[in-house]
């Protein structure tokens, strides 16, 4: 289908009264070639929206141009179906932050330049469907998984649940009784119950469960992954349309705290789990395992390896709680039993709060703030030595059993470790890696992905194992497309809160499959038809995009050379802004594009009137930059913001090609990276300050400052940082003098 | 470093059970400290008397001045975000402590538990009907009346040897425990704080002019209306004391008989007093009943020693009334119901409430001599 662009300039909200609406029409219609070009004094009104419409219909535009407003407002008026639109938001940028009249105009004019350049560079994508089936993976049978399971079973769609165990439930299994869901007015203890949940899953109809079986492979991508199931040595393949992960946790190895408490040494020193594990064979009889005597007084150690850097560095979030419900195995029944619980603090989030309260109202129940430091035996008594408690003195506790309350491991720690290893020794050469490889036991992996970028879900460094979800906006999507990871493997949490991990799991595997089938991006350009087809023919299988892909879509063949998974992508465009010899380009998106726009942005020829381009991050930089607009603060007339998709998809020929056209500065706004990433590509702002970091290169061959490109953070919400980074920025330009090619 | 301590839960449950039902509830963030009045500025107190509580700390809690110190004002209680009340934990352990420092220990545990309620009041009963029967009164005997032919009490049941053997006798065995008792204290005291002022008896003369003057209550601002009715009490209490006094001096040194002329001083004075009494422990009652919310109600050991010093005061008034009317079966009764009061008064003072002004006192005097109180004289200059 031909294209045809229609330009559509608005002249409400104060853009008509200071913007020459004409001398822009005639720009548009002679020099940009601009087939239709229409102004409206509000063009959001019914009349406005018509008139593209009427457009639309009679003249067969289908590429739009909408100058106005921002795209993030007036979203429903301007949706048209079928058609490229492009918002140039002339009112926030050039209206609200420039302050002469004259720079308004010259603002105005370079937006709607670039906005139409955007236009004809445009393809309309198609989207990419291939056959898939919609039904999910989920990995784990315990309380997480089941729920899951159910979950997505009961909204129609088939489910495959593999446990390595023989029976269903996982930890849940082993608990003797558990904290109450509802009120505690019918007591403070609850059966686990877990039959039901048990019989609803092997009973339903949509939900095939695979007991003592592991994933022996997965290859594909979502809506066609190849799943290999093996049980008692015989394996199957089958194909899965999405995965969820809940493989839970692991009790930290208790081993390690010998030392500190005593473990091992004393035989009436045990873990929270062993602890559990007594109860439920004696039925809530609590012996100790010296000389089977049932105890009348138990003393808890709470963070056991927790909160420790030099153990686990993390709270586990449910230990505080499974302390105070297994003290009410001590003193429930017998009066004359004492549970004493030593914290450093008592975490009881949200209504747990209430659970806290009732322990501390239980007279056989003793709270105390303080620190063990030391564990010994008097005949056949422990004596646990107390510091830094509110009594303000050295104590010393006479029990009959101490229960250590250690913490949560995901099952994911081990494989990682494994390959964190593995890449180290790589990294030293090829004969340390064989060395590695001969020396270390491999541990069991789970997924067995057969991606380029590993065989796991990837982590986060500074995660303590868990699997790497974005958590401060997607918690349950890990940098795997279509693989979510649920419960204690993401984060260390208790049951309830890994049901509701497993309801929203359960929705975002259903999501997936079913913009997979429609040929849209998964998450979290959830409209995104676009993806990214490179041209291989020019591919120099340098394989920066294989590496760099944050949610591995890209896999190689045996020559390195790339082969895309598109339903892996998330149109994030890094791989674009990773290529060197610029092959990757979206139908809508691409170094071409960007390129062309940059170079119409109007470089003034004068000494004093500089220009800047700022490369800003849509996600959150320019949104901030729009609050910014909204809240009027005023920016320096030298800027021209530019939205990419993300920091990561920019390419380094572009900062090379705008410094050389005499272009004064390149300003760049990303997300947050590193532990507390706010990316939501995860990786993108991260890979962007790292391909700056060889932009000195270019610099250098062109003979200019260093500090003529720099580039910030900006989290969503920080917009008043935006002027001052702009002025700031603005005052080294000065600083530095004109850019030499000026004029050029 | 200090001994090691060992927690014991068993003494924490006594002392939920003595009243001390709000023990749990603390959680240590120090607010009844802050608005203590009487708490000195080191160390201060009801904050760790909680915690030594909540641990069971027997020897913490009781070799401590500091849970005498406290009169039980309720700002800490009235304060308490977690409703926790401290001050009725505290009331909890010093009834504990009398218990366990006057001996003997049965007649404690008879004071403390209203299961002995009858039984405490039965046997000042029985004692006097028996006297009743050996004078013949139930087999027929014509009760005497005075010399000058009026109802007369000191007929009824001359005070030599029907009063004053049995009353001397109590007294004698109140003194005697409260000797042990203080004796006890004094040396658990001693063993946990240095004493650092020589002159004890200053100590003790400051300690008088304290309660006499009443500087303790003054500072409480929950409930600012106890100062005068316990005051009242007080007053009255030294006031019958005195009329008790004179009494004895016309009864055996002059040998003047009762009932005397209601202007003599010693009815002056014993009337003075017995309306006081019988006010300041009405207002007692309606202090306590309006500020059961804020401050907590207290507890039945409270309410027993409330309770005889009523008796003691209304049987007293009621029998002067009487024995004035000359309503002869109605007024021996109320004056063997006002003996049977005095006599669990005075028997049972080393194990019920009333004990709380020895071992106060002495608690006060030992604050003194180890100078525990020096940031609250600064308050009370301030």
């Amino acid at each position: 289908m031909e294209k045809k662009i229609g330009l559509y300039i608005c002249k409400g909200c104060g853009i008509g009264d200071v913007v020459n609406t004409e001398k822009i029409v005639n720009i548009a219609k002679n020099a940009l070639r601009v087939p239709v070009v229409a102004e409206s004094d509000v063009l959001c009104s019914k009349e406005g929206v018509d008139l593209i419409k009427k457009d639309i219909a009679e003249q067969g535009v289908n590429s739009i141009v909408i100058a106005g407003c921002s795209p993030r407002v007036k979203t429903e008026e301007f949706n048209f179906p079928g058609c490229f639109v492009e918002r140039v938001p002339v009112r926030e940028l050039a209206i609200w932050t420039i302050e002469t009249d004259e720079e308004k105009q010259l603002a105005a004019e370079d937006y709607i330049k670039m906005g139409v350049i955007k236009a004809q560079k445009a393809d309309i994508p198609e989207p990419y469907v291939i056959e898939i089936v919609k039904n999910v993976l989920v990995v784990g049978g315990g309380v997480s998984g089941m729920t899951a399971a159910l979950e997505v079973a009961n909204c129609g769609y088939e489910v495959v649940l593999v446990e390595k165990e023989s029976e269903l439930g996982g930890f849940a299994r082993k608990l003797y009784k558990k904290v109450p869901t509802d009120d505690y007015s019918k007591g403070v203890l609850a059966d686990v119950n877990l039959e039901p949940l048990i019989n609803n899953v092997t009973t339903h109809p949509k939900i095939k469960v695979y007991t003592s079986s592991r994933i022996e492979k997965i290859d594909g991508q979502p809506g066609d992954f190849d799943v290999t199931i093996s049980k008692n040595g015989s394996s199957e393949t089958i194909k899965i349309g999405a995965i969820i992960q809940a493989t839970g946790w692991k009790p930290y190895d208790a081993k390690k705290l010998a030392k500190k408490y005593g473990y091992g040494k004393f035989k009436d020193v045990v873990t929270n789990f062993e602890f559990e594990e007594i109860a439920k064979n004696n039925n809530g009889v609590i012996k100790r395992p010296s000389d089977q005597r049932v105890v009348t007084s138990v003393l808890f150690i709470q963070c056991a390896g927790q909160r420790d850097s030099e153990h686990i560095p993390y709270c586990s979030g449910m230990c505080c709680t499974t302390s105070l419900k297994q003290a009410r195995y001590v003193t429930d029944g017998n009066p004359d039993a004492a549970a004493m619980i030593i914290y450093k603090d008592m975490r009881t989030p949200g209504k747990l709060e209430y659970y806290y309260k009732e322990a501390q109202n239980t007279p056989g129940v003793m709270l105390a703030k303080g620190e063990v430091t030391a564990i010994r035996e008097e005949y056949d008594k422990l004596i646990v030595t107390v510091e830094d408690s509110l009594l303000g003195q050295k104590t010393d506790i006479e029990t009959e059993m101490v229960v250590l309350a250690t913490g949560m491991v995901p099952t994911t720690k081990e494989p990682q470790d494994y390959l964190i290893g593995l890449s180290q020794a790589a990294a030293k050469g090829d004969e340390e890696k064989a060395k590695y490889l001969e020396t270390t036991k491999k541990p069991e992996f789970i997924l067995n992905l057969g991606y380029r970028q590993g065989p796991e879900l990837p982590f986060l460094e500074g995660g303590f194992g868990f699997v790497d979800s974005n958590f401060i906006c997607f918690q349950y999507e890990t940098r795997r497309t279509g693989i979510y990871a649920i419960g204690p493997v993401r984060q260390p949490m208790n049951m309830t809160e890994a049901q509701e991990d497993a309801r929203g799991a359960a929705l975002k595997a259903i999501q997936c499959i079913e913009h997979v089938a429609k040929g849209i991006a998964v998450h979290p350009r959830a409209w995104d038809t676009s993806f990214p087809e490179p041209n291989l023919t020019k591919c120099t299988a340098c394989k920066r995009c294989t590496e760099e892909c944050p949610f591995g879509a890209i896999d190689e063949d045996e020559k390195g050379i790339p082969f895309y998974k598109p339903n892996r992508c998330r149109r994030c465009g890094t791989c674009m802004g990773a290529c060197p010899e610029r092959i990757v380009a979206f139908k809508d998106y691409n170094v071409d594009m960007l390129g062309t726009m940059m170079k119409n942005v109007s470089v003034p020829s004068e000494d004093d009137k500089p220009r800047i381009i700022v490369l800003c991050c849509e996600n959150d930089a320019f949104p901030a930059t729009e609050t910014a607009a909204l809240k009027r603060l005023k920016l320096d007339p030298a800027v021209r913001f530019i939205q990419l998709r993300c920091l990561g998809s920019m390419n380094l020929v572009w900062i090379a090609d705008a410094l050389s056209r005499g272009v004064d500065g390149m300003l760049l706004l990303g997300c947050k990276f590193g532990e507390n990433y706010q990316c939501h590509f995860a990786k993108g702002s991260e890979l962007a300050k790292y391909r700056l970091g060889k932009v000195q290169e270019t610099l250098d061959r062109l003979q200019l400052e260093s500090d003529r490109v720099q580039m910030f953070e900006l989290a969503i919400d920080e917009y008043w940082r935006v002027p001052q980074i702009i002025n700031e920025f603005m005052d080294k330009i000065r600083e530095i003098g004109p850019n030499p090619f000026k004029g050029f | 470093m200090d001994k090691p301590v060992r927690p014991d839960l068993q003494f924490a449950k006594e002392i939920i059970k003595a009243g001390g039902e709000s023990l749990k509830k603390c959680y240590q963030c120090s607010t009844c400290t802050v608005v203590c009045s009487l708490a000195p500025e080191d160390n201060p107190f009801p904050r760790k008397e909680m915690l030594y509580a909540q641990w069971g700390l027997k020897e913490k809690l009781y070799k401590n001045p500091d849970i005498w110190l406290c009169h039980h004002c309720g700002d800490c209680t009235a304060y308490c975000p977690r409703g926790a009340k401290p001050g009725e934990v505290l009331g909890a352990v010093r009834k504990l402590m009398i218990k366990d420092y006057s001996p003997p220990k049965f007649l404690a545990n008879w004071v403390a538990d209203p299961k002995y309620l009858l039984l405490i009041f039965l046997i000042p009963i029985l004692l006097f009907m028996g006297e009743l029967f050996l004078l013949g009164y139930f087999s027929g005997t014509e009760i005497p009346r005075g010399d000058n032919g009026e109802m007369a009490y000191s007929a009824f049941l001359p005070a030599v040897p029907w009063i004053d053997l049995p009353f001397m006798a109590v007294a004698g065995f109140a003194v005697i425990c409260f000797y042990l008792g203080v004796k006890k204290y004094w040396l658990d005291l001693a063993s946990q704080y240095e004493i650092k002022r020589k002159d004890i008896y200053n100590c003790i003369y400051e300690t008088i002019k304290d309660i006499l003057l009443h500087k303790k209550f003054q500072l409480c601002t929950t409930n600012k209306s106890r100062y005068s009715a316990h005051i009242l009490v007080l007053y009255a209490f030294i006031g019958l004391g005195i009329t008790t006094g004179i009494a004895a001096f016309y009864e055996w040194v002059l040998h003047w008989k009762s009932p005397y002329p209601q202007t003599n001083i010693v009815k002056i004075i014993g009337n003075i007093s017995g309306i006081a009494l019988i006010v300041g422990i009405f207002l007692v009652i309606v202090n306590r009943s309006k500020n059961a919310a804020k401050q907590g109600i207290g507890s039945y050991f409270d309410w027993l020693l409330i309770f005889i010093i009523a008796g003691v005061g209304v049987t007293g008034f009621l029998a002067q009334l009487l024995r004035l009317a000359e309503i002869e079966t109605l007024g021996y009764a109320s004056y063997v119901a006002h003996l049977v009061f005095v006599f669990t008064l005075f028997t049972y003072a080393p194990h019920s409430k009333m004990a709380h002004m020895v071992y106060r006192a002495t608690a006060m005097v030992f604050a003194k001599a180890a100078l525990r109180e020096e940031g609250v004289k600064k308050q009370e200059a301030a």
